[in-house]
């Protein structure tokens, strides 16, 4: 009954993007979040009014639970036959005759509260007893596999499979209808869904390397079980409880309801709403009352189990907070060129503030418009592109400032580690991003025409024809339930209006062209039949279909091995040249810019630090992190010294250094590189580099 | 396919059978229908022969034994009640609630895609936010309450719905309803969860990338992903409508099987019991295996595991 807790997750915005992962791993989330989080939730519970709300009205519950007896003593039985059917909202008589008196005379109000006690001294227990057992045996099946796992399940599915409620009618028959007897014919009827639940989740665990250890030490089953999988089994087991709490609520209700529940002169609220029914025409409140309280009781706890299953899963958290946070607070912000270079943290450290802002200095210089080493003007010029994730503190800027622009029949590489935002700058021109980041300012002119500033409508129609992408993961960039062929077809139905029949010879004929064996009769088979090198092939046909006037390859080759990599890539050359396509290769791989690309474009925390001809940046790097990477290449050149590496790793989208991004792990870095962040500027034909010595590096 | 049904089917007549054996066994003990049956002053001898006439006399085993041998033959024994042939009587009641049922989970899934869909594409905007009230209310309300306050509004108050019955389209409204809200709500958010984890899955950024139209993209690429998850919660609801059905028709009079099995229980009519419960999990049984072949159907993968 209960839906799968795997199934409910909330689960948003994988980030596909390296940069948006990156994100959720170094969030306010994780490590030591969640350490913290015990001593932190009454603040969390704060935060959110929703989850307070229904907090208090739990709360509220339990103390009439507890201290009702005292309240009302006798009132909810006593029967007052002067005072039959009052109706509600009148304080003549008193607080307790404020939702009316039923046809004896017995105040609602008192009954309800009387009620409350009763419901929870139900559920409360039944819930209980079904988690432990639930839970303990769950656990135990599912740490010790085998036959202890396969007995377990089947049990669980034969309760499952009979339905509960008629179940429990005709167990209450056999033992007469006591409040001890409910208990334990609904905690029977549950201990299946803890049992799946703890099974689940321990045998995941089974799997891993830290239980295999502690059995390695001779730590015992059962010990184990305590020490490693209980803590981690524990918070979903919690908030299945909760939302199980409900269920029982409304089983004991439903059962009392019938008359095979709680028993006169007893009172709960499912008796109650019975008792009501007899009187409906004439006293309505007394179904309504206790209905709604039944109804507000079981949404809190729903509600309240909401919220911890986002409290405990700190990803969660962080993402459901992006989006609150996300009410696109500044729209676009219109590029003004030099004013984003010193976006985020440059504003934030007092000594920017001495970098005069119009200077000639700031305002960027174009690598290739300053520089022309062609006359051909460029097919996607990207102008000062600027993308931001919200996050609940604010908007974190992760790409600044991004130019770089190719031709037709070209290759521009875009290398970086991963995190530096090349990924999501391809995504930003494809119009691709995830909902939690945003284009805050720039262009991308394909042709000539800002693709940024485009309609959906207009941007779709280029979609294809204009613009393609090819993405990282084959296996989960094609649909795993269309065939091959259909995907294949896609374009082509969508752009050229073409009959099933046409669309589908062009698909076998596109097979054909990347090189897939047997095209015809493939045409028809599923993804998940393909090996990663076809299914590589299938995603760049699919993108090379209408042959669009620029292909941005994000990472296609990353998931392969060399062998099929290289083929991969002379493919993309071929059809390269074949469509006078341009073509931008998006990549963290040394090795594949320089067979493969004419031109670099190397990317650093956000921005393009250095750019060029392809031998000329290898051969002589006029920006220190280039010059880092390739000495920590082993190559021919470099034979006989020795092989360095960059210390330290890139920044924190979140604290990047002020001035320089890369002065922190820089072994020219100066006083200046702290004060003013270096803009690209020409340091050569056709190069540029983002260093207050990229001169001296290039005369050097 | 037809290995992973056979497989299914194997595997699901021992919890068929066990099903079966329990109700046999908790029926006799929920006492002599002789007291019901026969008056307070009956003779020893009036009980011993109305035992004996109804096979009560004989020991419990040998009681299932002949039980099962009829079953085998389809023969279900007498109701004590009206002393008809008791497989007649639940055949008579299934189809009204198979009928409930039926209107029940097709309006209950159509519409949890649509506002589960609606939900899903915008995740925490306004009609978010709006369909996750709904839902988890509606997963909330007691359906027996809810039922009562349909008939207080509509029947009493404004007099457009009949209380009971099963004429006329109106007379389906306050029971289709009732047994849809709890379903519909637990849908809604199952069917939310899915599509929101398929539409940023990266298939759908390549559809987007090749220019789909949204609608194409949320129903072509997303929906079908998303199905799965769904499907599966969507059976174990129908298999809860049982609960349901037992609350609704008791409330609104409804002929059914639901209905049937609780009256059966409160006059100790065993033989009616147990060819409801009989018919009920064999329907479960079907239904689990429907589930497995629109799996089947949905996904290609699952297809390739089944035949392997």
């Amino acid at each position: 009954m209960l839906p799968k807790d795997d199934v409910l997750r909330q689960d948003a915005d994988k980030g596909t993007d390296d940069s948006a992962d990156k994100g959720v791993e170094s969030g306010p989330g994780s490590g030591t979040d969640r350490a913290g989080l015990r001593g932190k939730w009454p603040a969390l519970l704060l935060q959110d009014r929703f989850a307070f709300a229904a907090a208090i009205v739990l709360l509220l519950v339990a103390l009439c639970a507890v201290l009702g007896p005292l309240l009302i003593g006798d009132l909810a039985t006593r029967q007052n036959l002067r005072d039959p059917g009052r109706p509600p909202f009148s304080l003549d008589d008193g607080w307790a005759y404020v939702l009316g008196s039923d046809s004896l005379g017995r105040p609602v109000a008192a009954r309800l509260i009387a009620a409350a006690g009763t419901t929870l001294s139900v559920a409360v227990p039944a819930v209980l007893v079904s988690l432990v057992v639930g839970s303990v045996w769950g656990m135990w099946a599912g740490f010790h596999g085998g036959w202890r796992e396969n007995v377990s399940l089947r049990i669980a599915d034969v309760i499952l499979s009979f339905p509960s409620l008629l179940l429990a009618v005709v167990v209450l028959y056999v033992f007469s209808p006591s409040a001890a007897n409910i208990v334990l014919v609904l905690a029977v009827a549950r201990i299946p869904v803890y049992l799946r639940t703890a099974r689940a989740e321990a045998a995941e665990l089974r799997s891993r390397l830290f239980i295999d250890a502690a059995r390695t030490f001779g730590t015992s089953g059962w010990a184990t079980i305590r020490r490693h999988v209980a803590p981690s089994v524990l918070p979903t087991l919690l908030t299945v409880a909760a939302l199980d709490f409900c269920f029982v609520m409304l089983t004991e209700s439903s059962l009392s309801f019938l008359g095979i529940g709680i028993q006169p002169p007893d009172v709960s609220w499912g008796l109650m709403v019975a008792q009501g029914r007899q009187e409906l025409q004439s006293s309505w409140w007394i179904a309504v009352f206790p209905g709604l309280a039944i109804v507000i009781t079981t949404v809190s706890a729903t509600v309240l189990a909401a919220w911890a299953r986002l409290s405990t899963d700190p990803g969660q958290r962080w993402r459901q907070g992006l989006r609150r946070g996300g009410r696109r607070p500044g729209r676009r912000r219109p590029s003004t060129g030099g004013t984003s270079a010193l976006r985020g943290t440059a504003t934030a450290t007092p000594g920017t503030t001495a970098e005069p802002a119009p200077s000639p200095e700031v305002t960027r210089a174009e690598p290739t418009t300053s520089v022309p080493p062609s006359t051909r003007p460029a097919t996607l010029a990207v102008d000062d592109l600027s993308v931001d994730i919200r996050t609940p503190a604010g908007p974190l800027p992760v790409v600044h400032g991004v130019s770089f622009d190719v031709r037709s029949g070209e290759t521009l590489a875009l290398l970086g580690e991963s995190g530096c935002g090349k990924s999501m700058t391809a995504h930003a021109v494809a119009g691709l991003l995830d909902p939690a980041a945003e284009v805050v300012g720039g262009q991308a002119r394909l042709e000539g025409e800002d693709q940024l500033t485009l309609g959906p409508r207009a941007r779709r129609r280029l979609a294809g024809p204009g613009l393609a992408i090819v993405f990282q993961d084959a296996l989960s960039a094609l649909n795993p339930v269309h065939t091959v062929g259909a995907q294949l077809a896609e374009p082509f139905r969508i752009h050229e209006r073409m009959s099933r029949r046409a669309a589908r010879a062009k698909a076998v004929e596109l097979m054909e062209r990347v090189g897939i064996p047997e095209a015809r009769s493939r045409v028809d088979a599923y993804p998940h039949q393909f090996s990663g090198g076809m299914r590589q092939r299938l995603l760049i046909a699919m993108a090379v279909a209408l042959r669009p006037k620029v292909l941005l390859a994000d990472e296609p080759t990353t998931a392969l091995d060399v062998t099929v990599q290289a083929q991969i890539m002379d493919l993309l050359r071929e059809l390269r040249s074949e469509q006078q396509m341009a073509l931008v290769l998006i990549t963290h791989d040394l090795g594949l810019v320089a067979g493969h690309a004419d031109r670099v474009a190397v990317m650093y925390a956000g921005t393009v630090v250095e750019t060029g001809p392809v031998s000329e940046v290898f051969a002589k790097p006029n920006h220190p992190y280039t010059r880092g990477l390739l000495e920590s290449v082993p190559a021919e050149q470099h034979k006989g010294s020795r092989l360095s590496s960059i210390p330290g790793g890139p920044p924190d989208p979140r604290a990047v250094p002020s001035g320089c991004a890369f002065r922190t792990r820089c072994p020219m870095a100066r006083d200046v590189c702290a004060t003013h962040r270096p803009t690209l500027a020409g340091t050569g034909a056709d190069r540029a580099a983002a260093c207050h010595f990229g001169k001296e590096l290039a005369d050097a | 396919m037809f290995t992973m049904l056979r497989r299914r089917a194997v595997s699901s007549v021992i919890p068929l059978l066990v099903v079966v054996l329990g109700v046999f066994f908790l029926a006799r003990l929920t006492g002599d229908p002789a007291n019901l049956y026969l008056p307070l002053s009956a003779t020893p001898e009036m009980r011993a022969e109305f035992a004996a006439r109804n096979g009560l006399d004989d020991p419990l085993l040998a009681q299932f034994g002949d039980y099962l041998g009829q079953v085998v033959h389809l023969d279900f024994g007498e109701s004590l009640r009206t002393a008809q042939p008791a497989g007649e009587a639940v055949l008579r009641a299934f189809p009204a609630t198979l009928q409930l049922a039926g209107w029940t989970m097709l309006l209950a899934i159509l519409g949890a895609v649509l506002i589960g869909s609606m939900a899903a594409y915008r995740p925490n905007s306004a009609t978010d936010r709006f369909a996750s009230f709904l839902s988890s209310t509606a997963a909330s309300v007691p359906d027996f309450w809810f039922a009562i306050m349909g008939v207080l509004v509509f029947a009493v108050t404004l007099g457009w719905l009949p209380t009971s019955g099963t004429s006329g389209a109106a007379a389906w409204v306050l029971p289709v309803v009732t047994l849809l809200i709890r379903p519909f709500g637990v849908l809604v958010q199952v069917v939310r969860g899915a599509m929101v984890s398929a539409l940023s899955a990266p298939y759908v950024k390549v559809a987007r990338s090749k220019g789909a139209s949204e609608s194409r993209v949320v129903f072509g690429h997303a929906l079908r992903n998303a199905a799965a998850p769904a499907l599966t919660v969507a059976g174990d609801l129908a298999v809860g409508l049982v609960n349901g059905a037992v609350v609704v028709e008791t409330i609104f009079g409804w002929p059914g099987i639901g209905k049937l099995m609780i009256d059966s229980v409160l006059q100790r009519d065993f033989a009616v019991l147990q060819a409801a419960v009989l018919l009920t999990a064999l329907v479960i049984f079907a239904l689990n295996i429907l589930v497995d072949i629109c799996h089947a159907l949905l996904d290609p993968r699952v297809r390739q595991q089944a035949a392997a």
